[in-house]
């Protein structure tokens, strides 16, 4: 069993899903829309250190370390955001980020 | 080409077309739940390339903490801040046409430089069997060449998280409730539970 | 240094003194003690300066050395170019202190009953402290720069008394007018000044600095061994001329004379102490400080002798033809500091008889023309005009004025032996030694047309009958005035006896002729008494007032248009050509760049503030391009 695909088709997938979340968090109105956009560039951030501890490092296993790490602080991100995001809504009914510009100044 | 790396590549792409649509799906949909159905089914093929990789383990990390933990965490914030058929604004065109041309500059810069780098490929066909007892060594590991440092701050981070999430989710009347001895009030367990 | 002298500075120092209490705390109170004070400050100042004066003479009895006698470094900007305050004596600078002391009191002591039916006179004496303050700081400055600043108060204080009377528009005009010419000339002189002291630098570059001496003093500057190097410099002539044309503003010399007419608008004591005893011959006391320097250029002195002699000759013409008496003073206050400034321009180092004449003249001159003016000051008071043809007739109303006034108008006259005679004598020997015949025709004639003016003003304003109401009921003065008048009298009589010239000439004196023709005396004298003749055959007739003039007489009154020369050439030359497009450039150029920086700054804050827009997005968008340009940047630079 060779190594199939290359490195390259792996990264550019895991680049894509990085850009993709990207753009969620760049145009998305509701907060929960940008949450799902961090969650997809966390996720493709860890799917790119298995990738290159796969490819570059195989007899290690800090890659996948780091792998965990990533999921325990998109957990935690998720954990607080979630908290936030039920804050705001008891006090404006509504998560459009849009909308939040008090600190503006 | 073996016929097991022909098989390989199929289910890859099989997988990562999926997986991109499904992302797509849960960037651009208009329902913000089925944006996030489209981030599970994203992260559930995110599981199968670590399986395709061969760290089974980690698939197994993936689908418990990230589509078991935090896509029912996104759902219960979606259920908490919307009703069932809310359905997002959407953003300005402008807004969404500078955030695509972004992104895509970010794609094609990374790609890019990718591209322009060396990487020598030193992979074994075959991937280490033990795995999660690989990666559990090497998180305690107290020799200085492992994590057991930054796996005790994750564990705090990770604490000082839900502390927080009790905290900052809690209704004002069950805060103001708890600020005052004489009303025995119960506190806002639900918020709790869901952290 | 003489430890002896070391406090002149009290000289110039009490009428500071006063002027910063009298103007502060007193004048808003009480004007007849601000008066007081004021008055004993300057009578202090008196004291200390004849005092000094004495013990100077006793000490040098042939004019001798200069001293340093305080000096205080103010600006130290490297070693060998420090400003210093200080006091410097010399014979020229003990002369002067004693006569802007004397004057200033007698002037003040005048002030007394001449103001003291004015409400503002509180603010009058503090400003004539100030005016005495800053001349005696002129006078004692041992260095350019401290002149300068010296020179440039005197023309403030000038310019605040001309102005005394500001409800009056005509007097603001006058003060604006009088500011602004002297600032003009000064100009030049500040001009003149850093050509002066760059070329001192280069000279003491090669001569070297004597210890204890800077680069700006008078004493390095005039010191042979400078002057000589001076005279190689190419660009000694052009800063002579430059310092010499500041002197010509303050002093009121040809073109630069017409502010001097119109500064009569101020109260009549100003008149006679800043702009006929003090501070007007501030620029020939210039041009004799640093005379041996004016020596090594001999253009620049053919100029201070042309335009003197000029101007002599001129102020005299117009003179003869003015009715306003305090008009006919300041042009003849004009014609005498011609003739001082010519004296100075025949001069030369080796024959320096002009210099000591200059001085001599100067002295005398601040005695008898401020007694004129007091006079005249006083005949104003009782007639409320100033216009002679409203006199006539004072003599018997008003006999001490008229006793003084005549004196001093004999003296100015240059009979003997009254002071005006052996000064203007000297003058006029002086331009025949040095072989200047046609200054010396010119000095003679004026001499005649001195003695015919004053003649016409005196007859036509205390002789004959009173020519209007007003003069038919004149009275004496108070004896408050009537005191400075009879001690100018007495000087006038007997300052040409002081031998002023034995005291301040040159070292570098070869031992000329000191004494012209033994037929000068007698011509000069029969010129002063053929002007009094003439004038006496014309006026001595009560005429009704002069009839109106006519023909080449009004090109006369009207001071040969140079005032309407001036406004042609500054209204239709100056403000159209070159002022307009100044302004326009200034307004549109130098201020338009100005706004548009403000303006810039606050575009630039508007279309940047709308970046602030609160939108998570909109920052997170700017983010992650800044992130892919700065790695963009780093791979290329890393390539």
């Amino acid at each position: 069993m060779s190594l199939v695909p290359g490195l390259e088709h792996w990264f550019i997938l895991s680049t894509l899903f990085f850009a993709i979340g990207l753009y969620g968090v760049l145009s998305r109105r509701s907060a929960v829309g940008v949450l799902i956009g961090v969650e997809l560039m966390l996720n493709s951030t860890a799917l790119n250190f298995v990738i290159f501890n796969r490819y570059l490092a195989t007899p290690f296993l800090d890659g996948a370390v780091m792998m965990i790490f990533v999921i325990a602080v998109a957990a935690a991100e998720a954990v607080l955001a979630m908290a936030i995001f039920v804050q705001i809504f008891r006090s404006r009914h509504s998560v459009d980020i849009s909308t939040m510009t008090e600190m503006r100044y | 080409m073996t016929t097991a790396d022909w098989t390989v590549t199929l289910i890859f792409y099989l997988l990562g077309g999926i997986a991109l649509i499904a992302s797509i799906v849960a960037v651009a949909s208009k329902r913000i739940l089925r944006a996030a159905v489209g981030l599970a089914v994203t992260l559930a093929c995110t599981a199968g390339f670590y399986v395709l990789l061969g760290y089974d383990f980690l698939a197994g990390v993936q689908l418990l903490v990230y589509v078991g933990g935090i896509v029912v965490l996104i759902v219960y914030a979606i259920m908490l801040t919307s009703s069932m058929e809310y359905f997002e604004t959407r953003s300005p065109t402008q807004r969404r046409i500078i955030g695509a041309i972004v992104a895509a500059i970010f794609l094609v810069v990374t790609v890019a430089a990718f591209r322009a780098s060396e990487f020598t490929v030193t992979a074994m066909t075959v991937p280490p069997s033990d795995i999660a007892a690989g990666v559990g060594r090497l998180l305690l590991d107290q020799s200085g060449a492992g994590y057991l440092l930054p796996f005790e701050v994750i564990s705090l981070l990770l604490l000082a998280s839900v502390l927080g999430g009790v905290v900052i989710a809690r209704s004002p009347k069950a805060a103001a409730a708890d600020a005052s001895p004489d009303i025995h009030a119960p506190h806002g367990t639900q918020v709790e539970e869901t952290s | 240094m003489d430890a002896g002298f070391a406090y002149a500075w009290l000289v110039p120092a009490l009428p500071l003194l006063s002027f910063a209490i009298v103007g502060l705390f007193i004048a808003p109170r009480s004007r007849q003690a601000a008066g007081l004070v004021a008055t004993a400050s300057v009578l202090a100042a008196t004291v200390i300066a004849v005092i000094i004066a004495a013990q100077y003479y006793v000490a040098f009895p042939s004019g001798g050395d200069a001293i340093i006698a305080w000096s205080f470094a103010w600006l130290e900007y490297a070693p060998g170019l420090t400003a210093t305050i200080g006091v410097l004596l010399d014979p020229i600078s003990v002369l002067l202190l004693v006569v802007v002391t004397v004057v200033s009191l007698l002037v003040h002591i005048y002030s007394l009953g001449y103001m003291a039916d004015d409400p503002g006179s509180g603010r009058y004496f503090t400003f004539l402290n100030l005016f005495t303050f800053s001349m005696l700081g002129l006078v004692v400055a041992p260095n350019i720069l401290q002149m300068f600043i010296c020179w440039e108060l005197v023309g403030v204080s000038s310019f605040l008394l001309i102005g005394y009377y500001y409800q009056k528009p005509s007097a603001v005009a006058a003060s604006k007018k009088a500011f602004i010419v002297t600032r003009f000339a000064d100009v030049f002189f500040l001009i003149g000044i850093l050509l002066l002291g760059y070329q001192g630098f280069q000279v003491a570059a090669t001569v070297g600095v004597p210890d204890g001496m800077q680069v700006f003093d008078f004493l390095f500057l005039t010191a042979p061994s400078t002057v000589g190097a001076l005279g190689d410099a190419s660009l000694l002539t052009i800063a002579m001329v430059l310092v010499f044309i500041g002197a010509a503003g303050k002093s009121a010399m040809f073109p630069l004379h017409i502010w001097l007419p119109d500064a009569m608008e101020g109260p009549t004591p100003v008149s006679a102490l800043i702009h006929a005893a003090t501070m007007v011959v501030a620029g020939i006391y210039l041009v004799a400080r640093l005379f041996p320097a004016f020596a090594g250029s001999a253009d620049a002195l053919s100029v201070a002798m042309i335009v003197g002699a000029f101007t002599c000759l001129f102020a005299a013409v117009i003179a003869c033809t003015q009715n306003d008496i305090k008009r006919v003073l300041a042009f003849s206050t004009l014609s005498q500091l011609g003739y001082m400034m010519f004296a100075l321009g025949v001069a030369t180092l080796a024959s320096p008889l002009g210099y000591a004449a200059s001085l001599f003249h100067l002295f005398t001159h601040a005695f008898f023309k401020a007694l004129l003016f007091l006079g005249a000051g006083a005949v104003i008071h009782a007639v409320h005009s100033n216009s002679i043809w409203e006199m006539g007739g004072l003599a018997r109303r008003m006999p001490v004025t008229h006793v003084t006034f005549l004196i001093a108008t004999l003296a100015i006259a240059g009979l003997p032996p009254l002071a005006g005679f052996f000064s203007k004598d000297l003058i006029l020997a002086a331009a025949l030694v040095n072989h200047h015949p046609v200054v010396f025709a010119v000095g003679l004639l004026v001499a005649a047309l001195t003695a015919f003016y004053m003649g016409r003003i005196y007859i036509v304003a205390f002789l004959g009958k009173a020519r209007s109401d007003s003069a038919e009921k004149a009275h004496e003065a108070s004896p408050v005035m009537l005191a400075p008048l009879l001690i100018l009298a007495v000087l006038s009589l007997g300052a040409g006896f002081i031998p002023v010239t034995e005291f301040v000439g040159l070292p570098s004196d070869s031992g000329h002729d000191h004494h012209g023709p033994a037929w000068l005396p007698y011509v000069a004298t029969a010129a002063g008494l053929a002007g009094l003749l003439i004038a006496w055959v014309i006026y001595r007739r009560p005429t009704e007032g002069e009839a109106e003039a006519t023909g080449w007489r009004v090109v006369l009154q009207r001071q040969f248009y140079s005032n309407e020369v001036y406004l042609f050439v500054t209204k239709r030359i100056i403000f159209p050509f070159v002022s307009a497009p100044i302004a326009w450039f200034d307004r549109h150029v130098v201020d338009g760049a100005v706004n548009l920086t403000g303006n810039l700054t606050r575009w630039s804050g508007i279309v940047l503030s709308r970046l602030q827009t609160g939108q998570l997005q909109t920052y997170a968008t700017w983010f992650v391009g800044g992130v892919v340009v700065i790695g963009l940047l780093f791979w290329w630079w890393v390539r």
